[in-house]
């Protein structure tokens, strides 16, 4: 099973595995492979730190609080009820 | 003769509250990642929600209303560009293993990995992700910033699965080189030494 995966495939497989897009079967490989493997596990790590840091990014562009009620009223112009 | 839009039976309306209104936050970031621009991300949002009532009754219930959201967003985001004459390069390129491996060895020994855990990435992130190109800033955008998933990024896209895989591949690569500089600037990285010409004189 896991025997498979070595670096070269680990690093093609990395982001589909920290995105967990890859089967459950190649997700267990990959995953063994780079608990084992001293050269891919720090790679590995800064990627998942690097996803982490932009799944933040959620929060840096809060929305104009007039905006919503522009939508409204827009909404309300073409017929939806009040 | 119909005159124009006819008010939506309350019922209607108190679904569309539920299940569009709500996510106005989530179209705003993402129409701010496709316009880069404040008052062109209101407009976007506008013109999204107005789509998105008139064409309610198409709306399948249960369906994922936030991925229709960002599906009427991109689709009129578009339409402006076609509009304006720009042109949207879809070079997509594909991942490549030793290219990837010798990335990131050299994020990880230069320092930058440093930056990731010691300081708030989010402002610098979120200009970084404006100043990707498309069509790689919606696929960022989608999936790492909105937590869609490949699928449902594909759908929004209207591209295959392995479209929006390559695109994120290209913009995160883009990301970090843009973070890596980040983080030289700051102070936490190592400067690259310039290429050495092939004359020394």
């Amino acid at each position: 099973m896991h025997k498979g995966v070595d670096c070269r495939l680990a690093m093609t497989q990395l982001w589909d595995f920290l995105d967990q897009e890859l089967t459950e079967e190649n997700m267990v490989a990959v995953r063994i492979h780079l608990e084992q493997c001293s050269a891919c596990h720090p790679h590995a790590a800064f990627a998942q730190q690097f996803l982490t840091a932009l799944s933040r990014c959620r929060c840096a562009d809060p929305m104009p609080e007039t905006l919503r009620t522009r939508v409204l009223d827009t909404l309300r112009n073409a017929g939806l009820m009040s | 003769m119909e005159s124009g839009s006819q008010p939506v039976p309350s019922p209607v309306r108190e679904d569309f509250d539920r299940e569009v209104l709500a996510w106005m936050d989530d179209v705003y970031r993402f129409a701010m990642s496709l316009t880069r621009d404040a008052s062109k991300a209101e407009d976007l949002v506008q013109e999204t929600y107005l789509r998105a009532f008139r064409s309610w009754q198409t709306f399948q219930p249960g369906s994922d209303a936030r991925r229709w959201l960002f599906t009427i967003a991109r689709n009129a985001f578009l339409r402006g560009l076609e509009r304006e004459r720009h042109h949207v390069s879809l070079d997509d390129g594909d991942p490549d293993a030793l290219g990837a491996i010798q990335h990131y060895a050299g994020l990880v020994t230069d320092g930058t990995d440093q930056l990731l855990s010691r300081v708030d990435l989010a402002p610098a992130l979120t200009d970084a992700i404006g100043r990707l190109n498309e069509p790689f800033r919606s696929a960022v955008v989608l999936v790492d910033v909105e937590g869609q998933s490949y699928e449902e990024a594909a759908a929004v896209l209207e591209v295959p699965i392995g479209t929006v895989r390559s695109r994120l591949f290209r913009g995160r690569r883009q990301l970090q080189e843009m973070l890596a500089e980040y983080a030289r600037d700051a102070g936490f990285a190592a400067a690259r030494a310039p290429e050495r010409g092939g004359d020394d004189a």
